[in-house]
């Protein structure tokens, strides 16, 4: 009896958390004119859909910048999570403590700065200036997770590398990337999610619309308000297909990124 | 040596993209910014801030919000304790529950907008339960625009907050709940007894977390379900700094509320720190 009581409880709460879905499959399979007197059954929005949105544009845009800033985090964090868990140096201890709290600024605390500095560099016009910023936002938590990850690694392999003439960039590279492959799959996989679904930074820092990252795009035309909703729709569950299918198949190293640091 | 070059990188990054604009942000907090020349003000930047009263709605709109966050943790606390229950399904139930952690919430401000419409489900919903003569437009009227916003963020935290507590009850030992119950100690003993103190270092996470994406992660739901409005209903600190900077051009202004927000994160990541801090 008890169970049962449960598993409907918990039914229940699938219905809440899947309403988001049910809503822009539902909308999205209805013409304007059946979503405005609610009933009815269309593909005309997803017809329609490219004409209204450039979906596949700005999947692109979205795919480049993600993956550009990605790369820059991993090329930057590797080696500093690196050098201060086994290369200490004068006030490294410092320095990382700086670095680790600059995860707790938020963008908005320094956005105007920011966004002179970018403009006067020249680069909020295409990707560039947002691939920055997104990359140095998230460098302080890939520095952290890194760091606490290499701890872990015994400094006797290190040291072998080392004595075997690997250098430090080889006993990095070599010894320690190979086995930091969780690591890097949870800086990943939070980072996509985080950068996909941002609004702010690709906002501002990318003038050209026809750079646009899909969930900007679809932003500034909710926001106008004049885009047919079930269109909006269609164009909202394409934007959220890639990052639900990155989670689903990395569930796993998200919960590991969340709780890092406080649960051994 | 070798150890400073390798960090050198991310070192240069932060300091010259997170580091530096916040001491530009100080010095440009008493200035007449228009983001190409400034004037110095001085002080009088500072007093004209803290008599505009947009400023004070903006904080008292996330004092209020603060009232969402016992239900962004309870929730999903709750959420999580029947999981750990581990009934049949429960990993197709865990999985449905953080689908909505990987959506942005530019698509769930979208979809939060159609449940709150007049012509919306909360709206099917009353009507489905017999109340057919009430209707809400809550979006639309200052007194429960504010109140909409707040479900909308409980929601979007019960995916990562239930993934955080499911996290630490799998890290529970289960004969001590075993031993417990054998003594004879009841469900809600055992849970404020073993479950919850055992999960408080979770809990302090979750709730740090939550504050922070309280004050700087709403955004996008601002920006696509209200505006800010009506009126100023909805307008909190982090849509008031980018209002001020890029609707009003007033550079200056929004720098010094940027330094604002700033110091109110800063309280909350200290405590996040001293968690950090407390394992090593």
């Amino acid at each position: 009896m008890g169970r049962w009581v449960l598993f409907a409880v918990m039914v229940l709460i699938a219905i809440v958390m899947l309403y988001p879905f049910w809503v822009m499959i539902a909308t999205s399979l209805k013409s304007e004119a059946q979503f405005l007197s609610g009933g009815g059954f269309s593909w005309l929005s997803w017809k329609n859909l490219t004409a209204t949105i450039p979906v596949g544009q700005e999947v692109v845009s979205s795919t480049i910048v993600c993956t550009a800033s990605i790369l820059i985090i991993l090329a930057v964090g590797l080696p500093a999570g690196f050098a201060f868990a086994k290369l200490r140096f004068r006030a490294s201890t410092v320095v990382f403590l700086v670095i680790v709290s600059a995860m707790m600024v938020p963008l908005q605390a320094i956005l105007m700065p920011e966004f002179v500095n970018v403009t006067k560099l020249g680069l909020t016009g295409g990707y560039l200036g947002a691939i920055i910023v997104y990359a140095a936002l998230g460098t302080p938590f890939s520095v952290f997770l890194f760091a606490t990850y290499f701890r872990g690694v015994p400094d006797e392999l290190i040291e072998a590398g080392i004595v075997d003439g690997l250098g430090y960039f080889g006993a990095l590279w070599r010894l320690v990337v190979p086995i930091a492959i969780p690591a890097i799959a949870t800086v990943t996989v939070l980072q996509f999610i985080q950068i996909w679904d941002d609004l702010l930074v690709g906002l501002l820092f990318i003038q050209n619309t026809s750079e646009r990252p899909i969930t900007v795009g679809l932003a500034v035309l909710a926001a106008g308000r004049t885009t047919s909703i079930p269109e909006l729709m269609a164009g909202s569950l394409v934007s959220a297909l890639p990052a639900m299918v990155v989670y689903l198949v990395f569930q796993r190293y998200l919960v590991k990124g969340l709780t890092m640091g406080i649960d051994r | 040596m070798a150890g400073f070059l390798f960090a050198l990188p991310a070192i240069a990054l932060v300091i010259g993209f997170i580091g530096v604009p916040i001491g530009q942000a100080v010095y440009y907090s008493f200035t007449e910014w228009n983001g190409l020349t400034s004037t110095w003000i001085g002080t009088s930047a500072w007093t004209q801030a803290l008599h505009n009263s947009n400023l004070w709605t903006a904080l008292q709109n996330n004092a209020l919000l603060l009232l969402a966050v016992p239900f962004a943790l309870g929730l999903p606390l709750l959420i999580a304790m029947l999981l750990h229950q581990r009934v049949v399904g429960w990993k197709i139930f865990r999985s449905i529950y953080f689908l909505p952690t990987a959506i942005s919430w530019v698509v769930l401000g979208l979809v939060a907008e159609r449940f709150f419409a007049y012509h919306g489900t909360l709206n099917s919903i009353i009507h489905v339960i017999g109340l057919t003569h009430v209707s809400t437009n809550m979006l639309g009227y200052e007194s429960t625009a504010l109140s909409a916003l707040g479900i909308t963020f409980v929601f979007t935290m019960i995916g990562t907050n239930t993934m955080l507590f499911l996290t630490g009850l799998a890290t529970l030992d289960p004969s001590l709940e075993e031993a417990a119950r054998i003594d004879g100690a009841g469900r809600w003993r055992i849970f404020r007894s073993i479950t919850l103190p055992h999960l408080s270092r979770f809990i302090q996470l979750a709730f740090v977390m939550t504050v922070i994406a309280l004050f700087s992660a709403l955004f996008s739901l601002i920006f696509v379900m209200t505006g800010g409005g009506p009126g100023y209903a909805t307008t909190t600190m982090e849509f008031l700094i980018y209002q001020t900077g890029f609707d009003q051009g007033a550079f200056g202004t929004a720098a010094l509320y940027g330094l604002i927000l700033f110091v109110l994160t800063a309280i909350v990541g200290v405590v996040q720190l001293r968690l950090i801090g407390s394992e090593e």
